[in-house]
């Protein structure tokens, strides 16, 4: 009961940090999910709907990256954008842009290859089909597209999956800033080692009902995309 | 014209195919026979350039839009029968009529709002065929165009193909596993064993009077 109303204190109470932690999350979680299926989704289709030289070492290297640990992402960019780093005078490091790139590294690497894995079972035949009718080359980017339309929208799903929930990447480059940086999880950690762990509690039921809500609204953009 | 010089197909230093020399006119229609793994596949797919020769060329074919080619297994993608006709179709400004015509013309006017996903082997032929069909080609290679069709669906893509050879007088390559169709189709029979070319001429010359003892030895197993 206790637990049910921390949740209801922190949603409908007079404390704007979690508010002002909710939108920080999506924000990040949202951009970082989009800017990684942008790069992502285009590069997995090249990678699985194509022979060319390199191919395998490529996969391999995606397939590395998938394992990619959160933390060390979160050190590289935190190594460029540091101020005696190469990207250092944008000053980005302790900003939501720092944790949207350090979560883009994380993320990218999961939609390339789970688009690559996706479109290469038929590539061959869809491949052969379009050659058929004349289309050729990058022309036929735009048909992996269209067809995978509704199966991209979970791989899109699941980037959004991850983003949401890492912590470590956007620890070490947002640096829990309360007001400016503070996402869910960097929150929920923060409380655990405070010891106020029916709050961090609480703080996780709400993430889990953010996620619940992404997937129902995605859930119809993707039985409306089914339906086209 | 069309003319296959020296080309050679290898895999990993298995010979695919071989063909010395090996000349398609326009104005004929060629049927394709052989075991499968002869190479009766990997020959069309190095006239639509889909598979890569190890040496050689051919001559005579631009593989611009008036080359149509429909795998034994065309795609359908995930729209509408429809749209699966009319998006293959970028450059026309009547996509949608054209594409409609197409379809009911093989027999799938019924199917334009079904799923392409969810069409069986046969109907994904007849699919394939009226893709290549909605508009104007002169050369058309079909890689075992009725393998999944039944007799209807069979009937009507002979009927298609003849109806396009008789108007456009273009150069038809098939490939085939059925005697009869050989017979009613082609002008002239290539029989491969192996990736070689071992055989061509006329269906009755080639059933009736087959010169070689690999072509003699195939035909044995073919009830024509």
């Amino acid at each position: 009961m206790d637990l049910i109303n921390s949740i209801f204190e922190l949603l409908f109470g007079s404390d704007p940090e979690l508010r002002q932690i909710i939108a920080v999350t999506l924000r990040m979680s949202l951009f970082s999910t989009l800017f990684s299926s942008l790069l992502g989704i285009p590069a997995g289709v090249l990678l699985g709907a194509n022979d060319f030289r390199g191919k395998r070492v490529l996969s391999r290297l995606v397939n590395t990256l998938l394992g990619l640990p959160p933390v060390v992402a979160g050190l590289i960019v935190l190594l460029l954008l540091s101020r005696s780093g190469p990207l250092g005078s944008f000053r980005l490091l302790y900003t939501v842009e720092a944790m949207v790139i350090a979560q883009v590294l994380l993320i990218t690497p999961f939609i390339t290859a789970m688009t690559a894995n996706l479109v290469g079972v038929n590539a061959k035949a869809i491949n052969e089909t379009l050659t058929g009718v004349g289309i050729r080359g990058a022309k036929r980017l735009k048909y992996f597209l269209l067809d995978y339309r509704v199966p991209f929208i979970s791989i899109i799903l699941a980037g959004f999956g991850r983003s949401i929930a890492e912590v470590g990447a956007v620890q070490m480059v947002g640096g829990n800033v309360q007001f400016k940086t503070r996402v869910m999880t960097t929150a929920i950690m923060m409380q655990t080692n405070m010891g106020r762990f029916e709050f961090a509690i609480a703080l996780g039921m709400i993430l889990l009902l953010i996620s619940f809500l992404v997937n129902s609204v995605v859930n119809r953009i993707q039985k409306a995309a089914s339906d086209d | 014209m069309i003319e296959l010089k020296n080309v050679l197909v290898k895999a990993k230093d298995r010979l695919i195919l071989d063909v010395p020399g090996l000349r398609f006119e326009r104005g004929k229609r060629y049927g394709i026979i052989g075991e499968n793994g002869s190479g009766k596949t990997t020959l069309l797919r190095v006239l639509m350039g889909t598979v890569r020769t190890t040496q050689g060329s051919i001559e005579g074919l631009i593989l611009d839009h008036k080359v149509g080619y429909v795998p034994q297994s065309p795609y359908a993608f995930s729209f509408s029968v429809l749209r699966n006709v009319s998006m293959t179709l970028e450059d026309e400004p009547l996509r949608e009529s054209l594409a409609l015509n197409a379809l009911e013309k093989v027999g799938l006017g019924s199917l334009l709002h079904s799923r392409g996903s969810t069409l069986s082997g046969g109907e994904k032929q007849r699919l394939g065929l009226a893709r290549v069909l909605a508009v104007p080609k002169e050369v058309l290679l079909l890689d075992e165009p009725t393998s999944a069709t039944d007799i209807r669906g069979t009937d009507i893509v002979e009927g298609l193909l003849q109806e396009w050879f008789e108007n456009s007088r273009g150069l038809l390559i098939f490939t085939t596993h059925a005697p009869a169709q050989a017979l009613r189709m082609a002008d002239e029979i290539i029989f491969l064993e192996d990736g070689r070319v071992i055989e061509t001429g006329s269906p009755q010359d080639l059933f009736n009077h087959p010169q070689e003892a690999e072509t003699k030895a195939f035909l044995s197993h073919w009830v024509i």
